[in-house]
């Protein structure tokens, strides 16, 4: 009889106590990777976004639009390598409740700034020409089961034509993807040209811009150079990068990261307790038994190493199968939140982190018993009952 | 039976400070699940208060066709024109219907916790805005003078964003703004909301002419169809008109749903956590004290009483932990303000509200993990052997 036998028949004497033990640390584990997942997912933009790139919105707020004119200006400043504009569209699909994410853009110049997208399907030459053609991020694609070349009417919750309809008529031309499996790509482009013909209100107006600057260094020069050239207009801008601005934007829905946090750890603290008691319990009991192991020759060192390989394995079994069943969960509500949260998967970085928990875990709960165990005296330990 | 059980509850009961580790353990346990899900609970109740607060039944909210908020809805002058003329609208004592025709536009505010900009509600209104409102009052300062650059600020915006204090000069594009006065709408979604005078709103924002949305004093809440029945017949107008009540209903659901849903899977999923822990608890008290219940079984006492005292312990426990858990987020998180993007692409702020039936839903929790948690030890322990009392 090895160690490692030693070990997993004194883990599941007691049956029961270990399948309990096992189920309160797979629900720690499950509720860490699945949560973990939905706060990589929500940042998913700020971690995504390029060190160059730079927005610039209207100074009175994101939701306000500015002068087309401005993009012109905007590509003469020094140091602005390429720029493109984007305006929210507000679209949704059928019903109001289908949300879809949607942007009137100059097809060209944003593919270019955006240079992870990359056409997976359809031409792009087509995408160009066509002012009714309309690009579509993989992402969504799936969600509503639309597939390349086909006709969608995608309606707006805002931008009413002058005909009185809400309703864009697009076929979706080409399909993008980007190689990060983390970059959102959960919407869909429309030309702006077609969409600003038809505009019943708000015509040659721009959302916001989006340029490249080839060089983080600059980036501060660059958007003070470009906030100035529109200082005391109707339209004043604010540019900041991309990062700063998609953390402002999640600031918005207030402190989730926090709440995320609190409840991890609250869910660690609860199931830390339980096991860490469990364990000096479980080792108590077994006062005896260590104490005949002494005395046939077992060192203290290697009882301390046996009760701790028996809570880390213990915390592994549990944990493994917690972030198992995340990794289930996590795949079958991924599919369906495509559209919304997009890349809610578990990845390498969760279950790395996950498992270095569980060994974290295990010896935390384990060293108390551990010692105790080491220091027991065998003429007390074999007294006892 | 009665005084049998009633000497074993006392024993299980008194010898629990010799397994106070596990006791504690599992009371700590609880506390904690139950503390998840009224953190969860009180910020969905306060969410909700805060919306449905808002409602009033015999005010009517026109907004244009289709255009479900008032954020992108359009109204022109003849439309507010033709809505004045129409039926059911209260008169004031000069004869004057009291409509309100309002611009709702988004500017930036500085949130205190984060220090980032978060969407404001900035509304141009009227002069009868606050007699619309019920529950207006100014706390402190005046209204905005008709045509000029002056702001009053709701309460709960000078609760969450910095810079809005009595006498602050604001900048919006620009704009300088000056705050003359602070107003309560008694904690309804309005608390969020900047009010500067319609004209000047119109202007700045380039919408001469036009507004989003009209509010109207209804003769009584009845008066409503009558009213929705004149718009839907006015070729010239279109327009949906509903009751404030079901307005804010419809737009601010979603929010405190996906806060309920949330919490609710999260308490279950960490009361299985906790149970296993409660579970264990109950089985090592039933362990330690085998000689002990075997003995009572052999002086003549029966099973059911070894039954019930252990479950009598562990519901004890339980609940201690559900009030623990119950009181302590009552005394952080009653009244916290936060605030968070709300059906119109703005912030609402609310206050944390953990609710009497929060905290039954929370000692419930707590009881079921109990019963749960005790259930199999106690069988156990009622069909402990006489014959384990010698070994």
């Amino acid at each position: 009889m090895n160690d490692a036998t030693l070990i997993r028949k004194s883990l599941f004497r007691k049956k029961t106590r270990a399948i309990l033990l096992v189920l309160s640390i797979m629900t720690a584990f499950l509720i860490f990777a699945v949560l973990g997942a939905f706060s990589r997912s929500l940042n998913s933009g700020v971690e995504t976004a390029a060190a160059d790139r730079l927005v610039t919105l209207n100074a009175i707020n994101f939701t306000l639009t500015m002068p087309y004119a401005y993009w012109g200006r905007v590509a003469q400043v020094d140091g602005v390598q390429a720029v493109t504009h984007a305006s929210w569209f507000g679209g949704y699909y059928q019903e109001p409740r289908n949300f879809i994410q949607a942007f009137s853009v100059d097809m060209e110049s944003y593919l270019q700034v955006y240079s992870e997208l990359e056409p997976v399907e359809g031409e792009l030459a087509t995408l160009f020409e066509r002012r009714d053609c309309a690009a579509i991020g993989a992402d969504l694609l799936s969600q509503y089961g639309w597939t390349q070349g086909q006709r969608i009417p995608l309606n707006s919750n805002i931008w009413r034509k002058e005909d009185g309809s809400q309703v864009w008529d697009l076929e979706l031309c080409v399909v993008f993807d980007a190689q990060d499996q983390d970059v959102p790509t959960n919407y869909i482009l429309l030309n702006y040209d077609y969409y600003n013909e038809a505009l019943a209100f708000n015509r040659d107006q721009i959302g916001w811009l989006i340029l490249t600057t080839g060089d983080p260094s600059i980036n501060d020069r660059v958007s003070q150079e470009i906030d100035a050239l529109f200082a005391n207009s109707p339209a004043e801008t604010e540019t900041s990068t991309e990062a700063a601005f998609g953390q402002a934007f999640l600031e918005q829905l207030g402190n989730i990261g926090l709440i995320l946090t609190l409840v991890i750890g609250a869910a660690f603290a609860t199931i830390l307790m339980i096991v860490g008691t469990t364990m000096v319990m479980a080792i108590n009991e077994r006062t005896k038994e260590v104490a005949v192991m002494k005395t046939l020759g077992f060192a203290p060192p290697r009882i301390f190493v046996h009760v701790l390989s028996e809570s880390v394995l213990l915390s592994l079994v549990g944990g493994l199968i917690g972030l198992g069943l995340a990794a289930i969960l996590l795949a079958g509500v991924g599919a369906m939140l495509a559209g919304q949260l997009p890349g809610l998967r578990m990845t390498w970085v969760i279950a790395g982190q996950a498992i270095a928990l569980m060994i974290a875990f295990g010896l935390v709960t384990g060293l108390m018993p551990a010692i105790n165990a080491m220091r027991i005296n065998i003429v007390d330990g074999l007294g006892k009952e | 039976m009665l005084r049998q059980i009633g000497a074993v509850t006392m024993i299980n009961l008194r010898s629990i400070p010799q397994r106070w580790g596990m006791s504690l353990a599992t009371v700590l346990s609880v506390a904690l699940v139950v503390g998840v899900l009224l953190g969860f609970l009180a910020m969905a109740n306060g969410f909700r208060a805060t919306v449905d607060g808002t409602g009033s039944d015999d005010v009517a909210v026109v907004i244009g066709a289709n255009s479900q908020t008032e954020l992108n809805s359009g109204l022109g002058r003849d439309a507010v024109r033709l809505i004045e003329a129409g039926p059911g609208i209260a008169v004031d004592a000069s004869g004057d219907p009291i409509i309100s025709a309002e611009l709702y536009v988004i500017a930036n505010g500085r949130k205190r916790s984060s220090d980032t900009d978060a969407n404001l509600p900035l509304r141009g209104v009227g002069e009868n805005a606050p007699s619309l409102r019920n529950g207006f009052s100014l706390t402190e300062g005046r209204m905005f003078a008709s045509g000029s650059n002056e702001l009053v600020v709701g309460e709960g915006v000078l609760r969450e964003f910095s810079g809005f204090e009595m006498g602050e000069t604001i900048r919006l594009g620009s704009n300088e703004w000056r705050v003359v006065g602070i107003f309560s709408t008694g904690g309804s979604v309005f608390d969020s909301e900047i009010w500067a005078d319609l004209g000047v709103i119109q202007n700045l924002y380039q919408r001469t002419g036009t507004v989003q949305s009209v509010r109207a004093r209804l003769t009584s809440p009845e008066a409503l169809a009558e009213l929705q029945a004149y718009v839907e017949n006015e070729p010239r107008l279109e327009a949906d008109v509903s009751s404030e009540r079901q307005f804010f209903a419809s737009t601010a659901g979603g929010t405190s749903n996906i806060i309920l849903f949330l919490g609710w899977p999260l308490a279950i999923i960490m009361a299985v956590g906790a149970l296993a822990g409660a579970w264990n608890a109950m089985y090592a008290s039933v362990d330690a004290r085998t000689r002990e219940i075997a003995t009572l079984r052999a002086i003549g006492f029966a099973g059911f009483p070894a039954f019930v005292g252990t479950m009598t312990e562990s519901l004890l426990l339980a609940s201690i932990g559900g009030l623990i858990g119950a009181g302590i987020t009552y005394l952080v998180f009653d009244g916290v303000s936060a605030s968070t993007l709300g059906g119109g692409f703005t912030q609402i702020v609310f206050s944390f509200a953990v609710t009497p039936a929060a905290i039954v839903s929370g000692v419930v929790l707590a009881l079921v993990v109990g019963a749960a948690g005790g259930f199999f030890p106690a069988i156990r322990a009622a069909r402990v052997s006489i014959l384990k009392a010698q070994g």
